[in-house]
This record gives structure tokens, sequence and C-alpha cells, in this order.
């Protein structure tokens, strides 16, 4: 009985874990459009939520006024040939009560298509 | 038809970030190219021309497959290197092994480019004929950033918005990192050593890249150049028909007008750019790098808006002069080229004084002093 219960709470944690880790990623993806990282010939203006084909958050840091996501996409948009892998810092910042994103930073960038 | 006082004081704002001259204690480097933006863009006056030659590389795989290797340092080859970063015997960047071609490129006037910003992208993309539907032997297609957005900056037309070249200009440039670009330039994709930047990331404030724009948005087109000799005016005015004639205009749209804006100096104006900001295939003896959708021996239309401003002439500088420089177009110029080999002296030299004489059609929103 003891053990049922042990598993059935795991699977329950596990399960609300990969859920708000599912919104936290759905989130920053819905914030993400409309901001641009990059400049010039290395720039990526995130125009629909359809461009990011992937979307990996490898770490987050945060305290009471600033949350920092360091993630990974795969980007592709469909009127220019070429797949492009990205790592890059989303900063968000708290503002009137909220976390409000603030800036993208790219970090890195390469075509892999 | 001016500035407002408040964009007059952003002009003046910008100007200075433009002039500031960084040095390693406040973020240049440890590789760049110029430790200001107006150490190229400096002559006559701030937004200028320059002497300075930066090196570009990327890799072309044909018929259309460009990569330009931002894992290798691509495609700006940074030519400087700080002297913390020279104790480590880095005195630059190399061009890329995998690179199949590099590019030498001259620093363009930036005069009026806030106009340019302002062209809605339905007028640029109205001149294209990627097809050469019409059968005149000159195409014409819009090159797109990688993000799918169309292009209009740079040579090769790759970047969309003046606000995206500034972004990407201080880090690739200068060495300065931004919120947008906050860690250091790569060495051909090698992070730079320990102890060679000692300023704390990022350099710059997107405050301070946005008052840089706005310097840009608001630096006026260069003054229509007045020639006062009656003489001079009708060979000015036979340049121009004959500009038309040999089908220069085909390419160098003389003129767009600037979509609505809530800028008044920037609403609905007429542009005398002198380029259809599209991509033209110039011929094998020009072609270089590629760079997004342009391929090697694609070229954005040069403006001429501001011409009599340079000293080199074509996207490396390798024509002295104008004459020089239009005997050397090829590819889809090849038959306007001929056109002007055949004129007499007399209608060569009224098509280059003409070409002296290119400017904004109207008073500038703000002159640079």
């Amino acid at each position: 009985m003891k053990i049922i219960s042990l598993f059935v709470l795991f699977i329950l944690t596990a399960t609300t874990v990969f859920a708000e880790q599912r919104s936290e990623i759905e989130q920053c993806r819905s914030d993400l459009i409309g901001q641009t990282m990059g400049g010039r010939e290395r720039c990526w203006k995130f125009q629909s939520p359809s461009q990011i084909k992937e979307l990996v958050i490898q770490n987050k840091r945060e305290d009471v006024q600033k949350r920092v996501y360091s993630i990974t996409l795969i980007l592709q948009d469909p009127k220019v040939p070429g797949k492009y892998k990205a790592e890059a810092q989303v900063v968000y910042e708290k503002v009137d009560g909220q976390m409000k994103i603030k800036s993208v930073g790219l970090i890195s960038i390469a075509k892999i298509e | 038809m001016g500035l407002t006082k408040d964009q007059l004081a952003q002009f003046e704002q910008g100007k200075v970030v433009f002039k500031r001259v960084f040095t390693p204690e406040n973020g240049l480097g440890p590789l760049f190219n110029g430790n200001a933006c107006s150490e190229c863009h400096e002559d006559p006056v701030a937004g200028g021309v320059g002497d300075e030659v930066e090196v570009h590389a990327t890799r072309f795989v044909p018929p259309n497959t460009c990569d330009p290797l931002f894992q290798e340092g691509g495609p700006v080859i940074q030519q400087n290197a700080t002297p913390l970063l020279q104790a480590h015997g880095i005195q630059k960047e190399e061009i890329p092994p995998s690179a199949t071609s590099q590019a030498r490129r001259t620093t363009p006037p930036v005069f009026g480019f806030g106009l340019i910003d302002a062209i809605p992208d339905e007028t640029i993309l109205a001149y294209e004929d990627p097809n050469d539907k019409d059968g005149d032997g000159i195409s014409g297609r819009a090159n797109r950033s990688i993000d799918g957005r169309l292009g209009r900056f740079g040579r090769k037309a790759a970047v969309n918005s003046l606000s995206d070249f500034n972004a990407g200009a201080f880090p690739q440039e200068q060495g300065i990192t931004t919120p947008r670009l906050p860690v250091e330039e790569t060495i051909n994709g090698k992070p730079v050593p320990q102890g060679t930047d000692p300023a704390p990331d990022p350099e710059i404030s997107l405050a301070e890249i946005e008052q840089v724009t706005n310097f840009l948005r608001f630096l006026a087109p260069p003054p229509r150049k007045f020639v006062k000799d009656h003489r001079e005016q009708e060979q000015v005015e036979q340049g121009k028909k004959i500009f038309g004639k040999v089908r220069c205009a085909r390419c160098h749209v003389p003129e767009m007008r600037t979509g609505p804006s809530n800028i008044q100096a920037l609403n609905k104006r007429k542009v005398a750019l002198y380029s259809d900001l599209l991509l033209h295939d110039m011929g094998p003896v020009l072609a270089d790098i590629c760079l997004d959708l342009a391929t090697p021996s694609e070229f954005r239309t040069e403006l001429l808006m501001g011409l009599r401003f340079r000293k080199h002439f074509l996207h490396d500088g390798r024509a002295k002069t104008i004459k020089e420089a239009i005997e050397q177009h090829g590819g889809e110029a090849k038959n306007s080229r001929d056109a002007y080999t055949a004129l007499s002296a007399k209608d060569k030299e009224a098509l280059l004084k003409f070409l002296e004489t290119i400017s904004d059609l109207f008073v500038p929103a703000h002159d640079n002093g």
C-alpha cells in the first residue's frame, strides 16, 4: 500500500513539474513574438510562433526583480531556405508586480540546414 | 518639414554616441574594425564616407545555398585587435577555412538612410521582376534576412532596418556588446581568451543604440548641388535625359516615397535614392560573397544619393572614378554599359555631370553641420 502511495505521489509530482515546465515554455514562446535578438546579418525578429520549431529551457535564474532563461532554439522562416540553431538569453524584469520580457540576447547562432 | 525640438534633441544625443571613441576600458574589442562609428563614417561630416575597407567572408554552395558562417566568425572578419588580445598573439580574425570567397567593403555615406528605412516593403516589391517577365534583360529580386524579412541595407541588401543594422554594427565593427548581443564576438568561433575583455557586458545600452538610430533616422540626405552656370545647367539636364535613355534608371530608380509616419520629416516624402533596393546579377567580374538569398554575383543596386561625396566606387572601391565604375558594370547592366560606351564624348560628359549633382529633391530634415 505504502509503495503504491509513493508511486502515485511520484507520478503526480512528475506530471505537475512537466506541466509547469511546459507552460513556462509556452509562455516564453509567446513572449518572444515581437522581440528581436542580434543585429545586422545575424539578427532574428520573432514574427510568429511557427518560426520557433523548437524551444528548450536550459537554465533559469531568478530573484525578486529579475528572471533570466537560457534557451536553445531551432528557427526557420518559410519565406527563406535555411534552418538555424540558436542559443539565447531571455531577460524578464518585474514591472507593476508582474514579470515582463525586457530583452532577448543572442548568444550564438549557426546554420544547420 | 524640419524636425521638432524633441527630435532635434534626439538627433544631437545620437550624434554624441555616434562620435564616441571606445577604448578597451569602455568596451572596444577585443576584436574590432574601428573605435567609433564616426571613425569610418567621417567625411565630410559624421555620417559620411571613410577610407577604411573591411573584409567579409561566407560559404556558397551552388546553385543557391549560402552559409554566413556565423559559427566561424563570419560574415564580418574583424581586422584589428586590442593590445590585450595582441598579447595572446592575435592581431586580427582570419578568413574561416570553410569560406568559399571573401569580399572587401568600403564605407558608404549614410545620409538620408532614415528615408530609406521608411520606404514601405510593398513599394520595393513592386519593382521586382525575378523571372524577367517583361523581357528587358533585367530581373531584380528582393533579398531577405535569415528571419524572412525584406532586406534593404548593406551592399547585398541583407539587413531589414536601420535599427537592426545599428544593433549589429556595434558588436561587429567595434566589439561592443549589447543587450541584443550580450557576449563578445568570437575569434573565428572560439571564445576570446580570459582577461582580454575588461569591460562588463553589455557595453552599451539599448537606449544608446536607439539614440544612434535616431541620429541616422534624422540625418538629412545630401542637399542638391546647384549648378549656377547656364551652360552647365543645360549639360546636367542633358545628362539626366541620357541617364534615362541608356536605361540606368531601370535599376537606379530615381525616386520612391516613404510611407505614413508619425515623424513629419519622414511622412510620405519623396526620396531621390536612385536605387530599386533589389538584387541584380552584376556578372562574374564583380562577384564576391553570397549573403542570404544573394548569390556571389548579385548586388543591391547601389544608392547614388550623395554620389559626389564618394572617393571610391563600386562595393569594394575598385573603381577610382564614376566613369570607371560604369565601365565595370556587367551582367544585367551590360546593355546599359554598352549603351554608355557608344555615347559621344559630349554625352558621356553630360551624364557624368548629372551624376555629380544627384541628391535629394527636397529641403533636408536636418543638416549635420
